[in-house]
């Protein structure tokens, strides 16, 4: 790799993310559209949400919370308008949940703030991304490389033939799905000599509602095997990946996905490609502590 | 449903292990094992390995189809077996019984049935080599080494001193019981409970 390549490559992210945020920011009264944000992004939707949460340093979900609640404090400064119609318009159904939010975000209530001199109506935040009336952002500070000692290795797989179990529910229950899905695998000896156990996540659960979201339970097998029940067959494209390895409990995955896709990637010099990306795991929650797991992220690249 | 069985958690005492030695007091336990010579991750052990887990796992899943008690699959376990100074063995000759702990409810029949389902599924024949056998190591010097599997000389040398002083000697045979995954945990986080059966120093 060149390294004239590397910013290139942080520059065109960068240039997709800006297009994103301009996006946002004109529809902040209407319900995220995830497809078309991931396409101006010219992302996968599943690749979507690990990108812009590692490269703005928030989720999608709490940068428009953010956005509305800049707006809605510019409003109050700027306007007369009633502090229930600025709550309502900032998507807060009540006048209370407003001002917790509000008071959370700015140590105000709203009618302190109102009176207040010389408090500014933005949260602090790294990407310096803020809420501008009437002004599109021009541009962002992508979040650095915060963990140097950051281990990303690429990888070349060969095209993994696997027998899957469908999860479709939220991914904290995913273990149930692992369960039943092992105990049908195992009693006809297809798990011991080196299984791999794969796990592919094929929604956001920022986005999509928790008894939506699609996961498969993944186990490679031979030629021989043929599905059967609930118990399907596909193959996981070979290719390269970039590989990060995660210590710790499932539940903090989303901190290495964002790392990796929102960090790394943009300075990499790697274009991502569409498929999901893939976790494999070395061990297992049932006879290991939350701490001490292991588990290794795959992002897929194009080729060079 | 009956909550899943774990023998780590039900026979906490013999898994204490500080960073310094202690005497733990073991009862006789039931394993799946598999014994060999080689070097640590060449072809012979690692075909052992995935002999030991395919008997584990099929074992354990045949009977909780069968709604039968279910339990945890241990960790992997080794016993070492060296006539004097490791160092002084080439590696291709170490001695090994890689071992996983298994509930007493485990039967000769149910082990059979698996190795058959295994080698109908085409698995290796070092399948047919796992034992099912009652290991009994009494009174044992155990700690925890934290750190590559090569300075483990200095952990039995502390384990030694300790049994001096308390009146014992080590007489083996070296049992390790892996809690960390070497495929990814850097060698200087490995964490690996050392145990070794000690008996009276006059006998």
């Amino acid at each position: 790799m060149k390294d004239s390549a590397k910013p290139a490559t942080l520059r065109f992210y960068k240039e997709r993310l800006l297009c994103v945020l301009v996006h946002i920011q004109e529809h902040l009264d209407e319900p995220l559209a995830l497809q078309e944000l991931a396409r101006l992004a010219c992302l996968a939707p599943h690749h979507f949400h690990h990108v812009f949460t590692g490269m703005l340093g928030e989720s999608l979900g709490s940068h428009v919370r953010r956005l509305r609640l800049e707006r809605a404090a510019s409003r109050l400064k700027l306007t007369e308008m009633p502090v229930v119609q600025i709550a309502f318009e900032a998507a807060y159904e009540t006048h209370e949940a407003f001002s917790r939010a509000f008071r959370k975000a700015f140590g105000l209530s709203p009618a302190q703030f109102r009176r207040r001199h010389g408090v500014g109506a933005r949260i602090q935040i790294p990407s310096g991304v803020h809420y501008r009336h009437r002004k599109r952002p021009g541009s962002f500070r992508a979040a650095q490389i915060e963990d140097k000692t950051m281990n990303v290795t690429i990888k070349n797989l060969q095209p993994m033939r696997v027998a899957f179990m469908r999860h479709v529910g939220p991914y904290n229950e995913v273990g149930k799905t692992w369960e039943q899905f092992t105990m049908l695998l195992g009693k006809d000896g297809l798990l011991g000599s080196e299984p791999q156990f794969i796990g592919i996540s094929h929604d956001d659960p920022a986005v999509t509602p928790p008894d939506k979201t699609r996961y498969d339970a993944c186990v490679t097998v031979d030629e021989k095997f043929r599905a059967n029940g609930e118990i399907g067959v596909q193959v996981i494209p070979g290719g390269d990946y970039a590989v990060l390895t995660h210590f710790g409990p499932y539940d903090k995955l989303g901190e290495s996905y964002a790392k990796l896709l929102g960090q790394w990637l943009p300075r990499s010099g790697r274009r991502l490609r569409a498929t999901p990306c893939l976790e494999i795991y070395f061990n297992t929650p049932e006879n290991t502590e939350p701490e001490d797991l292991v588990t290794d992220i795959h992002a897929p690249l194009e080729p060079k | 449903m009956t909550a899943k069985l774990d023998l780590y958690k039900v026979h906490k005492a013999e898994y204490v292990a500080p960073k310094e030695p202690v005497l733990v007091r073991t009862k006789p336990a039931r394993y799946l094992a598999i014994s060999g010579q080689g070097a640590p991750g060449g072809t012979r052990f690692t075909a052992c390995i995935g002999a030991l887990y395919g008997a584990a796992f099929t074992i354990k899943m045949t009977r909780k189809f069968a709604g039968k008690q279910d339990y945890a699959v241990c960790k992997l376990e080794g016993q070492w077996f060296f006539d004097g100074d490791p160092a002084a063995v080439p590696k291709d000759q170490w001695k090994w019984k890689l071992m996983i702990r298994t509930p007493d409810f485990i039967s000769q029949e149910d082990k059979t049935t698996a190795v058959d389902t295994l080698l109908k599924r085409g698995k290796s024949r070092e399948v047919e080599e796992v034992t099912l056998e009652t290991i009994d190591e009494g009174v044992c010097v155990q700690m925890l080494h934290v750190g590559p599997y090569e300075k483990e000389n200095e952990t039995v040398a502390l384990m030694r001193s300790f049994a001096e002083a308390n009146g014992l000697k080590l007489s083996g045979p070296h049992h390790e019981i892996y809690l960390s995954d070497p495929r990814r945990v850097p060698p200087e986080r490995l964490k690996t409970i050392v145990r070794v059966p000690a008996v009276k120093q006059d006998s």
